[in-house]
């Protein structure tokens, strides 16, 4: 309840708390999502970043309840709008699903059923929520859709099927049955990803336009930096189930806090560079997350690591302007910064920690 | 305290997060540099398994095909050890041991019955009566006859009359004892002979079922692994070549597997071993003393035409599966490299591409056993296919079709052994499909 | 569209051809004459094989055989079991029994199959689905022969559960009516009926996997529409597909079934007539129910890419 109220008071869109996702393999418990936290306002557009296998995909899907066997959530809260979306019942989370919260996939080409026809698709995903709705009436709406995405020759298109689509048609299509239903929340799980470098480029644009015509909540999903400069009002990069660095667009571009985004970043090929700069991958492999190491799992990969960081996870060091960052180089420099400013850390540091840590909580 | 405020951390995002507040018990060491050795030890590698070892991994954890694999050793024990053990032959006939069931009742109890309905028998007492008075010299009369007749009756013997021969040996007391024995062979067990039973019981012929059904689970496993490496090695060549090739000669190649393809295989095949028969029949006629006569006399005319017809018919979905592999691995990077390279087509086909399909090589030519044992009783149960003296299951089942009334024994015990051992091969070629899958790998 | 049917129909001409071609050789090669067995003289058994045309060069023989076929339906007559009676007469009179016999088979294989294969779809993984894949695993692993007899047992021994039926052991309309055709149905249904609860299940978890059920589901459907309208369809394709070996498997399982239970088909003829080395029978026969596998997997194939709309019917292949 005391969330509820909250939410209503600061009017956040979604509000993800500690959220962990498991595995259960014959292998033993894969920990896809290891507590993550994060909130989104209306209006505001979230780049979740990270490699395959970072669990962003599943951190989605458990917004949606669609994790599928053996994936499970095992803790945290979700909370949309101040209600418990983890507590919804079978049909609740159906009602919810496409009505209020909508996603498109990364593969258009395999994410729409081959053997009925885009129409029929289109009509399907708005009836299934307004049930009074004609047939003429929700096909006219899903003509309006097809347009407002920027299909042509509606009236023809819509008796297709998908595969007389291109990919970047078809990714229009799945735009076009995800808003069908005005949600207020779109996730987008790598919709550029499968789709060719010019068409991913259109579809950023319709993305964007879109936002701006229906002021959903966008969490945009991808590896890609450049795709999260472009869009993205804030972003959260992932690593191993961990966020790892969470804040403004800008302040992750030009300061970031951690090793792995600053990875990211020299990985990315830039208009601006200079010639002679060269792109630097990031080496080595991510962790097994079958066996998460006890310390930072960055750790291996990275070019800074000190003891500290194989044994201890880093808490997170808030850089300033909602701008944080979990890495132990972060907790040097301000204990060094501590130490210069004459301020010796007393013993009751940690209990002041986390009396601040609600403030800033509440500050969000 | 504006420094703390700087310093503040999200608890809640941090699990554990307790100890990792005491900032101020770091010392500088925490935050010397890592070597690259303890990066290395950081990660706990897992151990990297071989392809088979990992398969074998997979395979053992499969209840259902572990209990399959326990069913076809224990079926090959079966058939490849028991005779040895049993001193019955499959073509032997048991003089005296016709019909016999698989129980039987003690000598005693045979005796007892014996009494009881010769009592019952009044044909018999005047029979033995009038032997007695002609072998005595006096004259035997009808009146006497009249006599012993009405003697029987009243002597309280009726209470037999309509019973079945089961019913009485339940009024007698005795109730079955398991497998099967002649009377005669009752008799040497009770003169002190050690006499084996007829476990299964026997045939009209007096033929042993035990012995039968061994030798028959054998003729059928035989049938089953030779099929499969016709189809293996046929099917696997052709389908190499075909993938391989491509082109105008794939095209061809296909086209005949097309055609085969919608072929009705088993119509087929009673055709050719209908058509074949009588060739190797001249030919083992023709050929005394070859040996590869010799052998088609051994294993018979009818399942040589059979194997011939597997020849020619089942490989086309091998080479279907091998096809399609190689036009997947062929575009593989490797492949060019070893082109590039100047390996020739056939060491590249041995080299490269079949050590890439041998997973789904092995679990097809699997599940080939079974589909040739399926069709070979089923050749043999229409009378086409196992010749006499040899046995197959088909032939048993067909043969016990007409005493299926009283002996339906001889029909469900060759009957569930080759359901199980189709069965059997059928759950333990699904599960090492799944285990050689890579696909499924975990 | 048009192009391809044009294409397939040629190839499946080309299919009969071949297994006209075959089939004739093969009886023809045959070392001996047909007569041999009979006790005739040289001079009558030369007789005879003029009076057949047997004497003649065999690509003579051949050619005559074809064309009467194609020009006249003429498969030859009967040389021993119904001396001189045409065999395609035979066929006519013997055919239908069989056929219907099999199209209900088929018909309960089919409607009983699919939804069992989409229950233990639904149920992966529990009691249901391990019950099911035990039993179907059961019914494809049973020689057509240990059903038949098993059945007889059931329906007929003494002491059998459904004794009281009354069913006669020899197939007999007339006196049983339609209970006369309920042990050959059954029989000859069961292994189809599993083999398509087998497939289906298969199929609908690839299906289930599919990306568009995420969709479907992230747009809010309930699971009962999910699974027939959208994993369903794409199920039933691979089972499509399977019709024509099936309409195969019905054909050659009749031979069992008919000989099983006495029933004067065309199956229990042919095994007859292949015991009785009656050739033109034999070939015949093998002609006719080759060429209606044949023709079923045309069938089946257009009918596959009818129900599949992705593949473009406007190109050829």
């Amino acid at each position: 309840m005391e969330q509820t109220v909250q939410n209503e008071k600061t009017g956040k869109l979604l509000e993800v708390k500690d959220l962990r996702v498991s595995f259960f393999t014959p292998a033993g418990e894969v920990k896809a999502v290891s507590g993550i936290s994060y909130d989104l306002d209306y209006d505001e557009v979230m780049g979740i970043v990270g490699e395959s296998g970072s669990g962003k995909s599943q951190e989605a899907y458990s917004i949606m309840g669609l994790l599928q066997s053996p994936g499970k959530v095992i803790g945290g809260s979700i909370t949309f709008e101040g209600r418990d979306v983890l507590s919804f019942g079978k049909n609740e989370m159906a009602a919810f699903r496409g009505s209020e919260v909508a996603m498109i996939f990364q593969n258009p080409m395999t994410c729409l059923n081959p053997v009925y026809t885009v129409g029929n698709q289109l009509i399907e995903a708005l009836r299934a929520h307004d049930k009074k709705i004609s047939k003429a009436a929700a096909a006219k709406r899903a003509m309006e859709m097809l347009e407002l995405v920027g299909i042509n020759n509606v009236q023809k298109r819509m008796k297709q099927y998908p595969h007389e689509f291109s990919g970047g048609m078809r990714q229009r299509v799945m735009i076009a049955m995800g808003l069908i239903c005005h949600p207020k929340l779109l996730i987008a799980d790598e919709p550029t990803t499968a789709l060719d470098v010019t068409i991913q480029a259109q579809i950023l644009e319709l993305m964007k336009s879109l936002q701006k015509k229906t002021h959903m909540g966008i969490i945009f999903i991808t590896h890609n930096l450049g795709v999260v400069a472009e869009i993205c009002d804030k972003v959260s990069v992932m690593y191993a189930g961990k966020i790892v660095e969470q804040g403004p667009v800008d302040d992750i571009f030009y300061k970031p806090g951690h090793p792995y985004t600053v990875g990211l970043l020299r990985s990315m090929p830039r208009v601006d560079a200079e010639s002679y700069e060269r792109l630097i991958p990031i080496e080595g492999t991510p962790v097994d997350m079958l066996n998460p190491p006890e310390g930072c799992p960055f750790a291996p990969r990275c070019e800074h690591a000190m003891k500290i960081c194989l044994q201890k996870m880093p808490p997170y060091v808030e850089l300033g302007g909602n701008h944080r960052s979990a890495c132990w180089l972060r907790v040097q420099e301000q204990l060094e910064r501590e130490k210069a400013a004459g301020t010796a850390p007393e013993a009751g540091a940690a209990p002041a920690a986390e009396n601040e840590q609600e403030e800033v909580t509440g500050r969000e | 305290m504006a420094e703390k405020k700087k310093k503040a951390v999200l608890g809640s995002l941090q699990p554990n997060v307790d100890p990792l507040l005491e900032l101020n018990s770091l010392t500088a060491a925490d935050f010397a540099p890592a070597s690259s050795d303890e990066k290395e030890d950081f990660i706990q590698q897992r151990k990297s398994v071989s392809y088979w070892a990992d398969a074998w991994r997979r395979l053992r954890k499969n209840v259902v095909a572990m209990v399959a694999l326990g069913v076809i050793v224990l079926l090959v024990l079966f058939a490849f050890v028991g005779p040895l053990l049993v001193p019955y032959t499959n073509t032997g006939f048991n003089q005296g041991a016709e019909n016999l069931y698989p129980w039987h009742y003690s000598l005693e109890a045979q005796r007892a019955y014996a009494e009881a309905t010769a009592a019952q028998d009044p044909d018999e007492a005047v029979e033995a009566a009038r032997a007695e008075a002609e072998a005595n010299g006096e004259e035997f009369t009808s009146k006497d006859a009249a006599l012993i007749r009405a003697q029987i009756r009243a002597g309280g013997s009726e209470k037999y009359e309509g019973m079945t021969e089961a019913q009485i040996y339940k009024e007698l007391g005795y109730s079955l004892q398991p497998f099967g024995y002649s009377l005669d062979e009752l008799e040497r067990i009770e003169a002190g002979e050690k006499v084996f039973p007829h476990i299964f019981g026997t045939d009209r012929y007096g033929r042993d079922i035990l012995v039968r059904t061994m030798i028959a689970t054998r003729v059928s496993m035989i049938i089953g692994l030779a099929a499969a490496l016709i189809v293996l090695i046929i099917g696997s060549i052709y389908g190499s070549i075909s993938g391989f090739f491509g082109g105008t000669v794939d095209v061809v190649m296909q086209r005949i597997v097309d055609v085969i393809y919608s072929l009705p295989d088993v119509l087929i095949i009673l055709l050719i071993s209908t058509a074949m028969s009588p060739h190797v029949t001249q030919f083992i006629t023709d050929h005394q003393g070859n040996p590869l006569a010799e052998f088609f006399k051994t294993v018979g005319p009818n399942l040589i035409g059979m194997f011939i017809a597997f020849a020619c018919l089942y490989w086309v979905g091998l080479s279907r599966i091998i096809r399609g592999q190689i036009l997947t691995l062929k575009k593989q990077e490797y492949v060019t490299a070893a082109r590039a390279l100047g390996a020739s087509s056939g060491r590249i086909i041995k080299r490269h591409l079949l050590p890439n399909c041998i997973g789904q090589i092995v679990a097809t030519t699997c599940l080939q056993i079974p589909s040739a044992i399926f069709t070979e009783s089923f050749m043999s149960f229409l009378g086409v296919g196992v010749l006499a003296p040899m046995t197959s299951l088909g032939s048993m089942c067909s043969d016990a079709l007409g005493g299926i009334n009283t002996y339906p024994y001889r029909l469900i015990i060759p009957a569930i052994i080759i359901s199980v051992m189709i069965l059997a091969f059928n759950l333990f070629g699904d599960g090492l499909r799944d285990a050689l899958d890579p696909r499924l790998k975990k | 569209m048009a192009k391809y049917i044009v294409k397939r129909v040629v190839m499946a001409i080309i299919t009969i051809l071949v297994v006209a071609c075959v089939t004739f050789v093969l009886m023809m090669s045959v070392p001996g004459s047909p007569f041999n067995d009979e006790k005739i003289t040289p001079e009558q058994r030369a007789m005879m094989e003029e009076k057949y045309g047997l004497d003649d060069p065999l690509p003579a023989q051949m050619m005559r055989y074809l064309g009467g076929i194609i020009t006249r339906g003429d498969f030859g007559v009967s040389l021993k079991m119904q001396k001189d009676r045409p065999v395609l007469d035979i066929i006519t009179e013997k055919f239908p029994l069989s056929a219907s016999i099999g199209v209900v088979a088929l018909c309960w294989a089919i409607c009983l199959g699919i939804p069992l294969g989409c229950l233990a779809a639904y149920n992966r993984g529990k009691w249901i689905d391990s019950l099911l894949r035990v039993i179907c695993t059961l019914g494809v692993s049973m020689p057509g022969f240990v059903v038949a007899t098993f059945l007889l047992m059931l329906f007929c021994n003494d002491g059998g559960p459904f004794k009281f039926l009354g069913i006669n052991v020899i197939f007999n309309p007339t006196e049983d009516g339609w209970l006369a055709y309920l042990m050959p149905c059954l029989a000859l249904g069961l292994y189809p009926m599993c083999y398509i609860a087998r497939l289906t299940r298969s199929s609908m978890l690839d299906a289930l996997g599919q990306d568009y059920i995420k969709t479907a589901r992230a747009k809010g459907l309930m699971t009962p529409k999910i699974i027939f309208k959208h994993a369903l369809r794409n199920a039933v394709i691979p089972v499509i597909t399977y019709l024509g070996p099936l309409t195969a498997f019905t054909l050659v399982g009749g031979f069992v079934v008919e000989t099983v239970y006495t029933i004067p088909g065309l199956g229990r003829y042919l095994v007859q007539s292949v015991q009785n080395r009656d050739y033109f029978i034999i070939m015949g026969t093998t002609i006719f129910l080759a060429t209606l596998v044949v023709i079923m997997n045309l069938v089946v194939d257009i009918l596959y890419r009818v129900v599949d709309p992705r593949i473009d019917l406007t190109k050829g292949e």
